[in-house]
């Protein structure tokens, strides 16, 4: 726009506002004058222009509505977003008593748990192991004891011998001597019979315990194995899953600030985009002008005497841009200016 | 929740406006004009109105002063958003009753704060 306003007087002719050529001399124009066509001509254009200006504005009206509603639908969606990031850490989705952090706390406590079962499976085949090793223990004396009563059988089993040769020795007064000594030996026998079964099966119980032992140690020895791979699992899945779980509070926290920088910067293109409104005002006022003056050429042009008091071009010009172009001054508030009653 | 009446004729700028009173967890009636705003006041509570100077049928002046007439408007905060900053017509936004004079384009972050305070 010209500083001057003279160009709303100004078409592309070389023709100006001031030019008396253009106004009707006497008390009209003449309708079939050169002056008057071109004046006609002048007043077309003038409305088209006004009609491409009004259509202008409503292109950008429409073009910034439709940017704005986009830039609300992104907001909307980054907000939910993150909204719902926030919401998985800190509730662990829709049960406010399972959050992330506890999840992987009973977790944990689980894992731990089972090991220390395990554990103490261990500890009772330990125990196990001991008590077999003690009861063979008390097997062995068993063992020595049954040999001792082998021996005292064997010494019975002799002596009977004995007194039945001493007997013998003593002819008919020895009889009867002889029948308790042959008695005796039979007893003697008997218990020496007794003594070697219980010492097989003494043997047989001593076989199994020691087989049972050797299961319960490989077996323990390989849990022990076992567990503390178990614990190094369990202590390396439990790293990694809280490394998981800070990484993701890391990428939502950086999603929850580039969520404020779009807001921020969506706030930044909402005040960008009211250029539209101011543009949308300028052009509203200029149009105004537009159409007095086409008011008044017409006026004119039909021979009407013309008044220019009151208007200077500017007339409706009330913002700061429009009034520094207009030369009318800005003593105003600028753009964005606040000011409470 | 609060509720802002938005009086515009610019769709573009009731949009932006309410986009960004909604974003600071208001809600948001619109108006085109001064007339629809005093409509709407009939049927609907707010808690503040923003409105616009310059706009058909009703302007924000004239609005402000009917708004001040009724007693659901007589105490809450009214806010002019306009692209006029001259201190004539400020002084007018005053008289006939406005809180304060907000010139566009409006900063949303300081649009908050200022609802933020005027709002009781």
């Amino acid at each position: 726009m010209n500083p001057t306003g003279g160009a709303l007087f100004q078409p592309t002719s070389c023709h100006s506002a001031s030019d008396t050529s253009l106004l009707p001399e006497g008390d009209g124009a003449d309708a079939g004058s050169p002056a008057s066509a071109e004046l006609a001509r002048y007043l077309t254009q003038l409305r088209q222009m006004s009609e491409q200006l009004k259509q202008t504005s409503a292109q950008i009206e429409g073009a910034v509505l439709e940017v704005c509603l986009s830039f609300q639908g992104i907001a909307q969606q980054a907000k939910a977003t993150v909204a719902r990031g926030q919401s998985f850490l800190s509730q662990g989705g829709d049960s406010a008593d399972a959050s992330f952090d506890t999840v992987l706390r009973r977790c944990g406590d689980t894992l731990l748990k089972v090991l220390s079962v395990t554990e103490e499976s261990g500890e009772v085949s330990r125990r196990a192991i001991e008590r077999i090793r003690q009861m063979d223990a008390a097997a062995s004396k068993i063992t020595t004891a049954l040999d001792q009563l082998d021996q005292i059988s064997l010494g019975n089993r002799i002596m009977a011998l004995n007194a039945r040769i001493e007997a013998a020795h003593a002819g008919e007064k020895g009889a009867g001597f002889a029948v308790v000594a042959t008695e005796v030996s039979a007893q003697a026998e008997k218990s020496r019979e007794i003594t070697s079964r219980v010492c097989d099966v003494v043997a047989e119980l001593r076989q199994l315990a020691a087989s049972t032992l050797d299961d319960l140690e490989k077996m323990l020895a390989r849990d022990v194995a076992r567990m503390r791979q178990c614990r190094q699992e369990v202590d390396r899945s439990l790293a990694e899953l809280k490394a998981a779980h800070a990484a993701m509070t890391e990428v939502l926290s950086g999603m929850s600030e580039d969520g404020a920088q779009l807001a921020a910067e969506i706030g930044t293109a909402i005040r960008g985009m009211q250029f539209q409104d101011r543009v949308a005002q300028r052009i509203a006022h200029v149009v105004e002008d537009l159409e007095t003056l086409q008011n008044r050429l017409s006026a004119s042009s039909s021979g009407e005497e013309i008044s220019t008091a009151g208007f200077d071009g500017f007339s409706v010009y009330t913002m700061v841009e429009e009034r520094v172009v207009a030369g009318m001054g800005a003593d105003e508030s600028g753009a964005g200016d606040v000011e409470l009653f | 929740m609060k509720k802002i009446l938005i009086v515009d004729d610019s769709v573009s700028m009731r949009q932006m406006v309410g986009f960004t009173l909604r974003q600071g967890g208001f809600e948001v009636v619109e108006a085109e004009h001064g007339q629809d705003a005093l409509n709407k006041l009939a049927t609907v509570t707010v808690d503040m109105m923003i409105t616009d100077l310059n706009m058909p049928v009703m302007d924000g002046i004239t609005l402000i002063q009917n708004a001040r007439k009724l007693p659901s408007m007589k105490s809450k905060p009214i806010l002019m958003l306009t692209t006029e900053g001259l201190a004539s017509k400020k002084e007018q936004g005053k008289a006939a009753g406005a809180t304060g004079w907000i010139v566009k384009p409006f900063d949303p972050d300081k649009l908050l704060q200022t609802v933020a305070k005027v709002l009781p």
